[in-house]
């Protein structure tokens, strides 16, 4: 498929668009000259640069010419970036993003984090990676107008914690302020140095996938510079653009990358230029392999747009192409059906290489899925891990929020999303644990993953008050941060829609979607979406789950049913408030005859008692019998019945384990 | 084949220790089981949750229980359903995973019931004839003291196959090979590689140790040190006979798992469908029981082949002595 392909293009010499479309006319080349942004097809439907049918504000453009040298492991480019200032306020600064340099040294913020998570691991002599700048130009008014050279003005600074060693951000004072809405033009010369796989980037054997790898620009706020320090527990944020990218490669590489494939020129050096152009996009990542199997099928729907999905399989993973199209297919269909269309139309998807480390991370218009060789039917691999990424096209990619400081707006919303997805198309779903090394799979399929389990409530309860949610994400705690992030923002929001019921639920998700894409979103505007959606005031909820690190649990305090007279009974009930977060809760005793009493308990004090009497002995009583509130922590001590079957149920399962454990001596017992 | 074969005859005809070594393997688990089966309770009370998890699997249950444990409850994982206890358990020694407290104590008394049995066992295979329950413990007593020196001897060598050689094969060898891989299929093969070696010395490793208590205990062998090296020059004379028997013995222990494997019953529900799952799973610890006698019988049937006279090794009929008093009868009356 791929010699094919180019065997085309260099027979006819035309260059070919990804997407579809027309032959377009080749460019010319980055070389400073600006290049005119008046490509007609690429990744987006609409618009040219500052045209009026712009998605987003597109205030930070790149054009980025960029060559691999796979000898030595590098990259050396050059960028040009127009930037305009959309705040209120002029600034007489830059900030730039240098990522790979967390791996510069080992007491970057980056390491020094991953230390505190855990991994001790020092990385060996071959792993390290960095990012220099070369040169740092600013054009003002035009191409006739001022040049500055700032090269020699570039510092580094460390805004979230003063680390000194820390070489992810730099400086760059301006010889004058940007007013508002001036554009400027930043010219960049960049080498890097490849990193063995660090946080998705890097590369391994002739697999190179590229994230966060070029110089980019911090988003200016009205408040000043948002440009935080690269963290080992979050992610990134940037302003929406167009991006024009041209990658140098040695002839022979699959190249997939952000937006849609422009053309591809064969140099007379051995090596091909690959050009990728995409529009409303905060952000451009690409991958090289020669290895890959490339794969297209178009995404069809009665009301959504077309898109055309492009697979780069792992050929060891040449069987479960189907797997990753239909995932990204329902990604793409449910998150379309109740969030918002997806607005591209083309979606990458890349397997990528064993060891590699850049599985399971999204970029604009393309995503790393992740899959094993052995991936058993009936359990979500790769199926889980490519509907959140594909779904976070829309939550990061089209809503843009900060992930630095509110991760759980992307990873949370996305990870509540992705479960509900899995629920609808990818059932049955089982447990599945890995033996050897993690090569062999089991699956039992005496278990199913429910959608609660899915969305970690059990990870989530192991450390429930690790942080309050509303910190500012990069402040968690490294080892826990993704428990809140991630489960605990999945389970409120699980808990919200079985509170509110979907339809609520999803209104709300898709106005705060509509609301908010191709924009920068904070919290507040995600709450204010889901109380008009509910129709009132959700504040005292997310005081809870959001600005509490309080844990939920209810449960039975006590239940007694005893004689009261011939054929009379009274039966006492006590509900208990165990946690510290409160929650309405219902509270449903059952009788021996089948009839039932509900009590609606606001679940503000410690404990309610109710008493019954009847002409019937209770039988059990449960609080929270629909389980609405699942951020519970204990959800076993919710009931009480007055005929347990604790007995049956240990019984039967001690004798397993005896089983389990029976054959762990047998075996350690070999050797003797 | 005919030492494999009559390993399998000497093996069913004692089912005498047969029946022990699995009342030892059932008895040292259940005081551990018994406990876990306390914690489960304590942890379900009278909780509505119990239900479920007598008729199917409550995962939700499940997994609240193993967040709130620590100690044996950590070990309560999906993985004592079915044909995982054995992917578990031999993943577990050949990935080195380190083993919680309770249960390393509860192995290492397994262990120290082996060695001790381990005399009489073979006593009695050596002898080829009841020998009863007197002539067996003799001779598990006999043995005890020597076999332990050999088992100081057996654990200062797999303590260094699992501190060194294990940490050179898995931590060095396979990461420095793999590290640059980017096909995991590859690294596969590789971590096969690695296993097979790994188990390989192992599987030399028990041969040897068995060889000598074989020698020990049909040679009435004092030094263990002697026994280790007769062992050893047995392995370099026969080394395709003793390979041979070992491969018919494991490819035997293989059709074991392979049909665990197939009928392994699955979480099913409590009642008479729980009692029928016990039934299974324990013919199954005693098939995997009957393979390990079969090792040890078979290789003393192998060894006992080679020597010149076959039956020389056979002591007289043990005759159990009178009581006392009808002694002291025919002491007067003589």
């Amino acid at each position: 498929m791929r010699v094919w392909r180019a065997a085309l293009i260099v027979a006819t010499g035309i260059a070919a668009a990804a997407c579809g479309g027309a032959p377009i006319p080749v460019p010319p080349q980055a070389t400073g000259e600006p290049l005119p942004f008046s490509f007609a097809d690429s990744c987006s439907d609409y618009g040219v640069l500052d045209g009026p049918a712009a998605r987003s504000p597109r205030n930070a453009n790149y054009q980025i010419d960029v060559r691999l040298e796979p000898a030595d492991r590098s990259l050396h480019g050059r960028e040009r970036i127009r930037w305009r200032n959309i705040t209120a306020h002029p600034t007489n600064e830059l900030q730039f993003h240098l990522y790979w340099n967390a791996w510069r040294n080992a007491d970057s913020t980056w390491l020094r984090e991953r230390r505190l998570g855990g991994n001790t691991n020092t990385p060996r002599s071959d792993a390290w990676g960095w990012t220099d700048v070369r040169a740092l130009r600013v054009a003002r008014g035009g191409v006739a107008g001022r040049v500055d050279d700032l090269t020699s003005r570039i510092h580094f600074i460390a805004p979230d914690d003063g680390n000194t060693a820390d070489r992810t951000v730099i400086a760059v004072p301006l010889p004058a302020a940007v007013a508002p809405n001036e554009t400027i033009e930043i010219d960049l010369e960049w080498s890097a140095k490849i990193p063995r796989p660090f946080s998705r980037t890097g590369y391994i054997a002739d697999y190179y996938f590229f994230g966060q790898w070029f110089p980019k620009l911090g988003v200016l706020e009205d408040a000043g510079w948002n440009t935080h320090q690269f963290h080992s527990g979050t992610e990134f944020y940037s302003d929406y653009g167009t991006y024009d990218v041209r990658m140098t490669v040695p002839r022979g590489f699959v190249v997939g990358a952000s937006g849609g494939e422009f053309n591809i020129e064969n140099n007379a050096n051995g090596t091909t230029v690959h050009r990728f152009t995409g529009e409303d996009i905060h952000d451009f990542a690409w991958t090289a392999s020669p290895h890959f199997l490339e794969r297209t099928q178009t995404f069809e729907h009665p009301s959504l747009p077309k898109v055309k999905m492009r697979l780069l399989l792992q050929p060891e993973h040449v069987g479960q192409e189907a797997r990753h199209f239909a995932a990204t297919a329902a990604a793409l269909k449910y998150y379309g059906e109740w969030f918002g269309a997806y607005p591209y139309r083309c979606i990458t998807i890349v397997d990528p290489a064993f060891q590699s480390a850049s599985g399971g991370m999204e970029y604009p218009t393309l995503f790393t899925a992740g899959t094993r060789w052995l991936a058993p039917t009936g359990v979500t691999v790769p199926e889980a891990v490519t509907v959140h990424e594909a779904g976070h096209q829309f939550w990061y990619g089209v809503v843009g929020s900060n992930e630095f400081e509110h991760a759980w707006m992307d990873e949370g919303i996305n990870e509540f999303s992705e479960v509900r997805v899995n629920e609808a198309a990818f059932t049955p779903n089982y447990v599945v644990r890995r033996y050897f090394g993690g090569f062999i799979p089991w699956v039992f399929r005496d278990i199913r993953v429910t959608r609660q389990i899915d969305e970690g409530l059990a990870n989530y309860t192991l450390q429930a008050e690790s942080d309050a949610e509303a910190t500012p994400s990069f402040r968690y705690w490294p080892s826990t941060g993704v428990n809140i992030t991630y489960y605990k923002t999945a389970l409120w929001l699980h808990t919200l829609e079985r509170l509110l019921g979907w339809p609520t639920l999803q209104r709300s998700m898709s106005t705060y979607f509509d609301r908010w894409k191709f924009r920068h979103p904070q919290p507040s505007d995600f709450f204010q979406a889901v109380s008009e959606g509910a129709g009132r005031d959700m504040t005292p909820f997310f005081d809870e789950v959001y600005r509490s690190s309080n844990t939920f649990d209810y449960g039975v305090q006590e239940l007694a049913s005893a004689g009261a007279g011939k054929d009379r009974f009274r039966t006492t009930v006590v509900a208990r408030r165990f946690g510290e977060a409160t929650f309405p809760v219902d509270v449903v005793t059952t009788f021996e005859d089948g009839s039932q009493k509900t009590e609606h308990w606001n679940g503000i004090d410690r404990r309610v008692i109710y008493v019954y009497d009847g002409t019937s002995r209770a039988r059990s009583v449960q609080v929270d019998p629909q389980r609405i509130l699942l951020l519970d922590v204990n959800y076993t001590n919710n009931s009480r019945t007055l005929e347990p079957r604790a007995s049956q149920a240990t019984l039967k399962w001690s004798l397993k384990w005896m089983v389990w454990l029976q054959d762990a001596l047998l075996t350690y017992a070999f050797l003797v | 084949m005919p030492s494999w074969s009559d390993g399998w005859r000497r093996v069913l005809a004692a089912p005498a220790i047969i029946a022990g070594v699995y009342l030892v393997t059932l008895l040292a688990a259940l005081p551990l089981a018994v406990s876990l089966r306390g914690a489960l309770q304590n942890h379900l009370g009278a909780s509505l949750m119990a239900g479920e998890a007598a008729d199917a699997v409550n995962y939700d249950w499940w997994q609240e229980f193993a967040s709130q444990s620590t100690g044996l409850g950590s070990t309560f994982t999906p993985s004592i359903i079915g044909f995982a206890t054995t992917l578990d358990s031999v993943s577990g020694l050949l990935d080195r995973r380190v083993l919680i407290t309770p249960i390393a104590w509860a192995l290492g008394i397994y262990v120290a019931a082996w060695i001790f049995l381990s005399g009489g066992i073979l006593d009695r295979y050596a002898r080829g004839r009841r020998v009863g329950a007197h002539g067996f413990f003799a001779a598990s007593g006999t043995f005890f003291f020597r076999f332990l020196r050999l088992g100081i001897a057996a654990g200062i060598m797999y303590w260094f196959l699992f501190v060194y050689m294990h940490e050179w094969l898995f931590a060095k060898w396979y990461v420095n090979v793999t590290r640059d891989l980017a096909v995991e299929r590859t690294a596969f093969y590789w971590r096969l590689l690695m296993y097979a070696i790994f188990g390989g010395l192992l599987a030399l490793t028990t041969t040897i140790f068995d060889y000598a208590k074989v020698r020990a205990v049909v040679e009435d062998r004092r030094s263990m040190m002697w026994a280790l090296v007769a062992a050893l020059r047995f392995l370099v004379r026969n080394p395709l006979r003793v390979a041979a028997l070992y491969a018919a013995n494991a490819a035997t222990f293989l059709v074991a798992v392979a049909v665990w494997a197939l009928i392994a019953p699955g979480a099913g529900g409590a009642g008479l469908s729980m009692w029928g799952a016990v039934v299974a799973t324990q013919c199954y610890v005693l098939a995997r029981l009957l393979v390990k006698l079969q090792f040890l019988a078979s290789e003393t049937a192998l060894f006992q082949r080679s020597l010149a006279h076959v039956g020389y090794a056979a002591a007289p009929a043990f005759a159990r002595p009178q009581p006392p008093i009808i002694e002291s009868i025919f002491d007067r009356s003589a």
